[in-house]
């Protein structure tokens, strides 16, 4: 269920990403999300194409924390303002955090070899049915991914949706 | 400092004046690492400036093709500090001039698909600068067919853009045509003709094909470099 990735640049750590659908207590879980409780990043999954996104955007991250350079005050809300195409921070956390409602959330940890423990924590806080990651892809909603970071019709040509978004999450610094 | 590191254990393809290109696995997918160096024999300062520049001038140009609908890697990473841009790896394909190379050798039925090809790359430079991108290191090496198992017909794939920057001048796509022309004749003996379909079809391509030839006509009498006689 859990889909976990070495990041080869930053030798012991590691990004665990679990889906959850049927989630009950979204409302509960955002506010220990801003509360600082939850050693995790929650994510809308609808915004979501792959569970690759949220590796690059992670990876990412990571980078950025260990150079000091972060846009955002944690390395969890560093993930998700990553996800979005634009600089504004409130934004980001908009389309890309989850709100109130919702009822399936993307749960992503960094986390040593040895740091298991955090997974079941997180684990423990979610009132859902656990789903395997990589069934993200069937919760996106393409039209409005689309539409968010401005994937134009001929892009069809060079790739695909996921390739579109990925390099646009990569270069929004310089665009 | 994690990238040098990494790049350490990666597998060097190639090494030039401006970079070192690797292989390497990244976020479990197979990746090309482009890593800018430092030049000692530049003042330090001048250094950074420029190759940072360089990066991100080769990302933007990448996205900005990709947007037009043009083949180029995907962007995984950039890191500004080592200055290294991580990209896709373009599996199962050969340059265009592998291709053409080995076309040469076998004279049986390649002329016509030969010529298939070379109007192709007219079209697809053609929407290249009618993005405003100026490869600037334009060569059939940095051409890639990508053969995709769907249909039989291969992708063209734009690579190595570490020398391309925006410009809407003729001057400036003249030149891009014309560092072409030299690169093509020189690496395929005979080729005149082939080359000749490929403007052809690059001038009925673009919108504003008229002017960029006309300045590439220019640009052969004087060569590359601008006189600043006068």
């Amino acid at each position: 269920m859990n889909l976990t990735q070495d990041l080869e640049l930053f030798p012991g750590h590691r990004v665990t990403q679990m889906l959850f659908k049927e989630v009950k207590n979204a409302a509960e879980l955002r506010q220990s999300a801003v509360e600082g409780k939850i050693s995790g990043a929650l994510i809308n999954p609808t915004m979501l194409v792959d569970p690759l996104q949220v590796l690059v955007a992670a990876n990412k991250a990571v980078h950025l924390q260990t150079i000091g350079k972060m846009k955002t005050r944690s390395l969890y809300s560093e993930i998700i303002f990553n996800l979005s195409p634009t600089n504004n921070i409130s934004e980001a956390f908009k389309r890309f955090g989850i709100s109130d409602g919702d009822e399936s959330v993307m749960v992503v940890v960094v986390h040593k070899k040895d740091e298991v423990q955090l997974l079941s924590d997180v684990t423990a806080r979610v009132d859902g049915r656990q789903v395997p990651a990589e069934d993200v892809s069937s919760l996106s909603d393409s039209a409005k991914i689309k539409k968010l970071y401005k994937v134009a019709p001929q892009e069809d040509k060079c790739g695909t949706l996921l390739d579109a978004v990925i390099c646009r999450m990569a270069t929004k610094d310089v665009m | 400092m994690a990238v040098p590191e990494f790049l350490q254990t990666a597998e060097l393809l190639k090494q030039g004046a401006e970079a070192r290109v690797y292989r390497a696995e990244f976020l479990g997918k197979p990746a090309i690492v482009k890593e800018r160096f430092p030049k000692r024999y530049r003042h330090p300062t001048l250094d950074e400036k420029l190759t940072h520049r360089r990066t991100t001038q080769e990302v933007r140009s990448i996205l900005r093709c990709r947007r037009a609908g043009i083949c180029a890697p995907v962007v995984y990473f950039v890191d500004y500090t080592s200055h290294c841009i991580f990209l896709e790896e373009i599996i199962g394909s050969s340059t265009v001039r592998d291709h053409i190379a080995s076309a040469q050798q076998s004279d049986s039925g390649t002329e016509q698909k030969l010529q298939q090809l070379a109007e192709r790359v007219g079209q697809i430079l053609a929407r290249m600068h009618d993005e405003d991108v100026i490869h600037g290191d334009l060569t059939t090496s940095n051409m890639l067919l990508r053969h995709s198992q769907k249909d039989g017909e291969p992708e063209l794939v734009l690579i190595d853009f570490g020398l391309s920057y925006i410009s809407a001048l003729p001057e400036d796509k003249g030149v891009d045509l014309y560092v072409l022309e030299k690169a093509f004749l020189s690496t395929h003996p005979n080729t005149e003709a082939l080359f000749e379909k490929l403007l052809k079809s690059y001038a009925a391509s673009s919108k504003k094909s008229s002017a960029v030839i006309k300045k590439l006509d220019e640009v052969r009498l004087r060569g590359r470099k601008r006189s600043m006689v006068g």
